[in-house]
């Protein structure tokens, strides 16, 4: 009984280290996907402070009437459409987060739901070839944390975007850029490479 | 078997996991996962039990993700814990939880809409196993977003649960972190004796204006906005404030002086206005307090030339001013010295109202002792009223210190032999020599002085009775005192031929009342610069004062204190002294801080005796006493010698025969004097001899027996005192004795 249970907990992690390493590729592509749309959001930035230093009174360009005001309209609706791009992205990366939750929460249901046939020696038995059913559930649920964690990180982040306030409109791509870890992401890679033995051993 | 707990893994943060052996995860019946509460000193952690990847036994790693309150300030380290202290609790799924959201700044609080807090809390909390009034961290996901408090959650049948995303989380309130952690410091303040008086009135001044705004607008008056706490070091004026404020659940702002004080022109006035500026912010969420501890260092009182402080206490007092009624906080400022504070601070609509703390009374000092005594093992023979009686002149931080060299001298005691560990009142009689009241020190007149019993003094009976009168009767019964309408002496003048005792009879009555002693000497008093002396003394009564009972002596008093009637220079250091002398004595009345808890009466009595004798010490022995002594009476100004002054004048006489032979035989007793030796004889023959000089022939007649028999000698001869006799002539005349028989009043 304890076999057919641990059989049938090591298919589903094969499937659930699966949906994670196309998981992280997607996540990956829709990452470098928003990174023009940051590049564009600093320099919209740019532009509002430009337009916020400068008397047009004073320049040549005072005979055209209400130019503040219209400069200002169009560089909001500028922002707006990027912020509104940048939304769709995090649609996009929300449902990855969504598959690698789900698949994980599935994953540790199914030990729990048979966790009174597993015990704790065959769960943390190591092989040469395969890691321990212990060692494999933490690394899913670290994957699902990190993942959840950034996009919790972006998500408050492009909240609090406003375009009034010029200073946080500013300083968003540089904060954006700062949240991603390469060293939390290679780890995922790391992970997927120590199971590469169990997922091919079907 | 003992766990030792280790710090969590980097890469385990945030993920409340739990690592421990298989074996004793086995143990215990815990599967991958499961939930377990583990209790530490001073709380408990929920957590997620895993194995440790080299599956080691014997150790605990644990995120605190979710734990005690108490447990977010001081993260339990080096810890050996114990299996028991494990224990699997069921986590059920929860319909829903009430939270509270503790965010890292104001303006996250402000400027994000509730629905998007919400939306990432829920985001945030799922998955997490939490327990009923534990504290989620969720610092490492490093947003605004620092901590959750679980309020309650439902089915409330069970204290812990998991959320996962059905559970319905609902917000209770949004606060920052530095709000929360006030108010956490709140919950473990020491309690405070002795000064329950003003602590009501400080309480009375931050409660009033938050529970009822609407009375006070409608009244149309501002409520007050400043409170000026004035005492000497060491009575408790800090403690005070942060145990009000702790007690009101306001948030307390804290300026000491020298921090606000920067380098650069300008500097000290941009942070004094930061400070201000952060009182406000935290005024925002409750109450709160603007706490300016040392303000004399801050603020002193200006002078002509264009000083930097100057400019300091300038942006201080508009500050002051510029608070309009909507900042809801109270300045509360702290000194010892407030005559150096600049005056402008100290008027209504700045500072409203002054309190002042004085050095704790009789009664206090019981309160204050038996708060200290409260957690230390002390035998229940420690009366603790007899020990605040013998501990005049005492603030509350030498009380502590008292109690703490009392218990050390216990652990001393119990590391020599074993012993149960309990305080009794021989530590705190030892502790008591090492550990001398912070009044007295640095006082000019503390003297060491030696103890002297009554027994040690032949003779004088009838003066002995007097001094006991004037000096001891009061303290020991004050009550009869009350009941005849009888004061306290002010002061008593002794006076009489020199050597014969006058100073040692003080030092008598000063060893057998326990009140404070203290001794002034011309050489402490005079000094080169003018009005320096008169500032002295009038300093030393004002310390005396603080320490009441107190028995001031003051020895040859002529020399110290002329007389205007006969001195040459009417304007001499003397004169002054004496006016300052006689001010002191019977002045019109004390400097107001000079406080010393309010006035109690007595009233008709329904408490227990001691209690009642208490109360009447407390009343009774408020004045200073001063004794004087000297052997010139007739130099002696007449204001000084009426009644209200100096009251009692006592005459010490040169011993008569019965007193002669009492010194004798008490100089002899130390001697080995041959069987022959007739005292009788030798005090009948020493007439007009003072004690100084029956001493002196005692030591004059054992010399004598060394150089006559060599240094074997064993016994004083009878030959040898008559020798001697002989030999002496006696300090005093008849002419003498016979000035002092005119009364000197």
């Amino acid at each position: 009984m304890s076999k057919a249970a641990l059989l049938s907990l090591q298919q589903a992690l094969r499937k659930s280290f699966q949906t994670l390493e196309c998981n992280q590729k997607v996540w990956k592509s829709v990452l470098s996907e928003c990174s023009p749309l940051m590049d564009s959001l600093a320099n919209l930035a740019e532009q509002w402070k430009a337009l916020s230093n400068i008397q047009i009174a004073n320049t040549p360009l005072k005979d055209f009437p209400d130019l503040e005001e219209k400069l200002r309209f169009k560089l909001l609706l500028a922002t707006d459409t990027v912020l509104g791009k940048l939304n769709e992205k995090m649609s996009a990366l929300q449902s990855v987060r969504d598959a690698i939750s789900n698949q994980v929460y599935a994953v540790i249901q199914l030990y729990e739901q048979n966790a009174d046939s597993l015990d704790l020696l065959s769960v943390t038995e190591r092989s040469a070839t395969a890691p321990s059913i212990a060692d494999m559930l933490e690394w899913l649920q670290d994957a699902e944390r990190y993942y959840r964690q950034q996009f919790l990180k972006k998500k408050t982040l492009l909240q609090t975007v406003r375009a009034d306030n010029l200073s946080l409109l500013e300083s968003t791509p540089e904060k954006w850029k700062s949240l991603e870890s390469p060293s939390a992401d290679n780890h995922i890679t790391d992970t997927l490479c120590k199971v590469s033995f169990f997922m091919e051993s079907q | 078997m003992t766990l030792k707990l280790l710090s969590v893994v980097p890469s385990d943060r945030g993920s409340q996991r739990c690592r421990l052996g298989p074996g004793l995860m086995s143990a215990l019946g815990l599967s991958l996962g499961s939930p377990l509460l583990v209790s530490v000193p001073g709380g408990s952690c929920l957590c997620t039990a895993w194995p440790r990847p080299d599956l080691a036994e014997g150790f605990l790693q644990m995120d605190l993700k979710c734990s005690s309150p108490t447990l977010i300030s001081h993260p339990p380290t080096h810890l050996n814990l114990d299996p028991d202290q494990l224990t699997p609790t069921p986590c059920p799924k929860l319909k829903g939880v009430k939270i509270t959201v503790v965010v890292q700044s104001v303006e996250f609080k402000k400027n994000t809409p509730m629905r998007l807090v919400h939306e990432l809390v829920k985001d945030m909390l799922k998955g997490v196993y939490v327990q009923k009034k534990h504290v989620i961290n969720l610092e490492d996901i490093d947003t605004e977003i620092r901590y959750v408090v679980v309020e309650s959650i439902s089915p409330d049948s069970s204290s812990a649960g998991l959320i996962n995303s059905k559970t319905g989380v609902e917000i209770t309130g949004i606060q920052t972190v530095r709000h929360y952690r006030n108010q956490l410091q709140d919950q473990h303040t020491v309690v405070l004796g002795g000064l329950e008086e003003v602590s009501a009135s400080l309480r009375e001044m931050l409660q009033l204006p938050l529970l009822y705004p609407g009375t006070l607008s409608s009244l149309g008056v501002s409520c007050p906005r400043g409170v000026l706490l004035v005492g000497p070091p060491g009575v408790g004026k800090t403690l005070l404030v942060r145990r009000v404020v702790g007690d009101v659940g306001a948030s307390l702002v804290v300026v000491k002086g020298p921090e606000v004080v920067g380098s650069r022109p300008g500097e000290s006035e941009e942070m004094l206005r930061g400070v201000f500026e952060r009182a406000r912010t935290a005024a925002e969420e409750g109450p709160c307090v603007l706490f300016l501890d040392e303000l004399d260092s801050l603020c002193p009182r200006r002078t002509g030339s264009s000083a930097p402080e100057n400019r300091l206490v300038a942006q201080l007092l508009t500050l002051m001013d510029g608070m309009n009624q909507s900042d809801r906080f109270l300045i509360v400022g702290a000194t010892n010295r407030p005559d150096s504070l600049d005056p402008a601070l100290r008027r209504p609509g700045r500072f409203d109202r002054e309190v002042i703390i004085g050095a704790p009374t009789l009664q206090q000092r019981r309160a204050i002792l038996s708060v200290l005594c409260e957690r230390m093992p002390v035998c229940p023979s420690v009366d603790m009223a007899e020990l605040a009686q013998r501990t005049i002149g005492y603030v509350g931080a030498d009380l502590s210190a008292l109690c703490r060299e009392a218990a050390m001298h216990s652990i001393r005691e119990n590391s020599k032999g074993s012993g149960e560990q309990a305080v009794g009142v021989k530590h705190f009689h030892e502790a008591l020599k090492s550990v001398r009241p912070s009044c007295l020190r640095g006082s000019l007149g503390r003297t060491d002085l030696s103890l002297v019993s009554w027994e040690q003094i032949g003779g004088l009976d009838e003066i002995k009775l007097k001094l006991k009168q004037s000096i001891e009767w009061p303290m020991m019964y004050p009550e009869a005192f009350v009941r005849l309408g009888l004061c306290r002496p002010r002061g008593v003048l002794l006076y009489g031929p020199p050597g014969c005792a006058k100073t040692t009879l003080v030092r008598a009555a000063a060893t057998s009342s326990h009140c404070a002693f203290l001794s002034v000497s011309g050489a402490d008093l005079y000094s080169p610069f003018v009005g320096h002396s008169e500032k002295a003394l009038a300093q030393l009564f004002r310390q005396a004062r603080a320490c009441s009972p107190c028995i001031l002596f003051l020895d040859e008093i002529d020399s110290l204190i002329g007389s205007r009637s006969n001195s040459q220079t009417p304007n001499s250091v003397q004169t002054r002294l004496l006016s300052v002398l006689l001010n002191e004595m019977d002045g019109v009345g004390l400097k107001t801080v000079e406080g010393r808890g309010t006035e109690k009466i007595l009233e008709g009595a329904d408490h227990n005796h001691t209690q009642e004798q208490l109360d009447f010490q407390e009343v009774c022995n408020k004045d200073v006493m001063v004794v004087a002594a000297t052997n010139r009476p007739d130099c002696l100004d007449s204001a000084l010698l009426r009644p209200g002054r100096l009251d009692h004048i006592i005459y010490v006489p040169p011993p008569d025969k019965q007193a002669r032979l009492a010194i004798l035989k008490l100089c002899t007793e130390s001697m080995p004097v041959e069987p022959d030796v007739c005292l009788e004889e030798l005090a009948s023959k020493s007439d007009l001899y003072s004690g100084a000089d029956l001493e002196n022939l005692c030591k004059e007649a054992a010399l004598l027996a060394l150089q006559e028999e060599n240094m074997e000698a064993s016994a004083i001869k009878h030959t040898y005192f008559l020798r001697s006799l002989n030999k002496m002539s006696p300090s005093l005349t008849a002419q003498q004795i016979q000035k002092y028989h005119t009364s000197p009043r």
